[in-house]
């Protein structure tokens, strides 16, 4: 019962702050602080929210940008997670590469795009390759960091019982660093999803990026805003729904 | 709790157990200072006899754990086993450390396992060795379960189930019940006793508990720390199963402790770095 109670206040204490800011925004417009075709009221939002839905525009930019986000990103982060394990497993690599990849990483994302739409257009593959390139990063970085950092006592253990390579790898050093590489294959995601709605509001032909873009120019901020609101809402999810595969994929108790 | 042989051949089967340590030494190097661990150390351990090493912290005694089980084959003299120099780690020597060491994401039963890796044996047969190994040491019913779900004797147990699964000939154990409490350690001491009776190894124990040392070897070796060194050899004269209350016991125990008091303290620098030696 008292489990009920607490779990039924922190829902309520989670989603005050959505209520206040919608509150707050309510009552901007009522009171006409901005122009309602600027700051566009809640009503208006979720109108163009249900015109979206009715024409089938949403779903189309929505398939166009999630489908973008799945290919960039399997891509990207499976890429990064081997490459931070070479460069974590072996000096040469490590020396070989770590100067150019630290280096590009100070890079924003988004810098690359004028350079990358004369390079593959303004298409899924100019988009495939912002997502990948922002996924790439943050999962090199954790996968990189997991592997160093495994506890020399883990490898005292398969040394004594002369663990063969492929045990070794299979029994220690993957599930030792499980964790902190799904941490980084989160944060690799939302990443990936900030530079694809990025790339699409700057240059694109669909997407829900493109959609808000064609909003500014056409002076609907109802859909802009609308825009903004499923950014958000489908960031949040991702990331909830990561955290529930982590739940279940990592084993036992952390280290 | 009856154990059954299993029906193949242990690896260990047929060999004896007698350790050599002859004139070992150690020096750590740190940020390029050496630091000498171990100095001449030469210790002769029979088949099936249980040494235990006691010693203030920081003698060297974990080091020289490390050397026996071919953690570490960077030391001067050297260590044999049966005859056979001590190059790297191998099946027939065992340890358990102070951690349990249990890998987090296993359960008892595949932490248990692991150590089977490299044993040509079907999966029926090693998991009939992992059940009796874990009967041997009272976990059976504990098989799935997670190291964090275990109490601090039993995940130690089952560190003993892992290490005792090949049949080595020697078994090392490095302050074993150090980080459990007073009860549980009195527990364990006799079933490790009771357990040595049926297991014919040899074992080698480090401790800083003199009982203990007492209650379970046959003799009880005195390091001295700065470099590391032996400082004396106490034959335990006492029948199992040892009274820890017989005025005999107290008095050796008196005596011991008077021999490690004796010991000038460590300097600060040495107390550091074995710790953090103890910590990787």
């Amino acid at each position: 019962m008292l489990k009920v109670l607490r779990s039924l206040r922190s829902i309520a204490l989670s989603w005050s702050g959505i209520a206040t800011l919608l509150l707050a925004w309510w009552l901007n417009t009522r009171l006409g602080l901005f122009p309602p075709q600027v700051l566009a009221p809640p009503e208006r939002v979720a109108a163009a929210f249900v015109a979206g839905v009715r024409s089938g525009d949403l779903a189309r930019n929505l398939v166009a940008s999630l489908s973008v986000l799945a290919a960039g990103y399997v891509i990207g982060a499976t890429l990064g997670v081997a490459f931070g394990v070479a460069m974590a497993r072996s000096r040469t690599i490590e020396s070989y590469t770590s100067g150019l990849f630290h280096a590009i990483r100070q890079v924003p994302t988004i810098a690359f795009i004028p350079m990358l739409v004369l390079m593959f257009g303004i298409e899924a593959t100019f988009k495939i390759v912002v997502v990948g390139k922002a996924s790439f990063y943050p999962a090199a970085l954790a996968a990189y960091t997991a592997v160093q950092g495994l506890p020399r006592r883990y490898f005292d253990v398969a040394d004594v019982y002369r663990l063969s390579p492929l045990a070794r790898l299979r029994h220690v050093i993957l599930p030792a660093s499980l964790p902190p590489v799904l941490t980084g294959l989160r944060l690799s995601l939302s990443r990936a999803w900030v530079a694809l709605v990025a790339a699409e509001l700057l240059v694109a032909d669909r997407g829900i990026g493109q959609m808000m873009e064609l909003g500014r120019q056409t002076f609907r901020l109802d859909v802009v805003l609308m825009g903004v609101v499923l950014i958000g809402a489908i960031g949040f999810l991702l990331d909830r729904g990561f955290k529930r595969v982590e739940r279940l994929l990592v084993r036992g108790a952390p280290a | 709790m009856s154990r059954t042989r299993p029906e193949f051949e242990p690896i260990t089967a047929g060999r004896s157990g007698a350790l050599a340590i002859r004139a070992v030494g150690k020096t750590h190097h740190i940020d390029g200072q050496p630091l000498e661990v171990l100095r001449d150390v030469s210790l002769d351990i029979g088949p099936g006899e249980f040494v235990s090493i006691v010693g203030a912290s920081g003698c060297g005694k974990s080091t020289l754990l490390r050397l026996i089980v071919g953690l570490d084959n960077d030391y001067q003299g050297e260590i044999r086993l049966d005859d056979r120099r001590i190059l790297s780690t191998s099946l027939d020597r065992g340890i358990v450390f102070q951690d349990h060491r249990l890998f987090p994401w296993m359960t008892v039963e595949e932490n248990v396992a692991v150590a089977l890796d490299r044993r040509p044996l079907g999966r029926e047969a090693k998991k009939k060795l992992v059940a009796e190994s874990l009967a041997l040491v009272n976990l059976s019913g504990f098989e799935g379960a997670y190291p964090h779900q275990l109490s601090g004797g039993m995940a130690q147990r089952a560190a003993i189930a892992r290490a005792l699964i090949n049949e080595p000939k020697v078994l090392l154990l490095d302050e074993p019940f150090g980080a459990l409490d007073a009860l549980t350690r009195l527990k364990l001491q006799t079933e490790l006793q009771a357990l040595r009776r049926r297991n014919q190894g040899t074992m080698l124990m480090v401790t800083h508990d003199v009982e203990e040392a007492l209650y379970l070897a046959d003799r009880v070796v005195i390091m001295q720390g700065g470099p590391g060194r032996i400082a004396r050899i106490v034959p335990v004269p006492f029948p199992h199963p040892r009274d820890r209350g017989s005025a005999a016991f107290a008095r050796l125990k008196d005596e011991i402790l008077a021999e490690l008091m004796r010991e000038p303290e460590l300097g600060s620098a040495q107390v550091t770095i074995l710790s953090q030696d103890r910590r990787r």
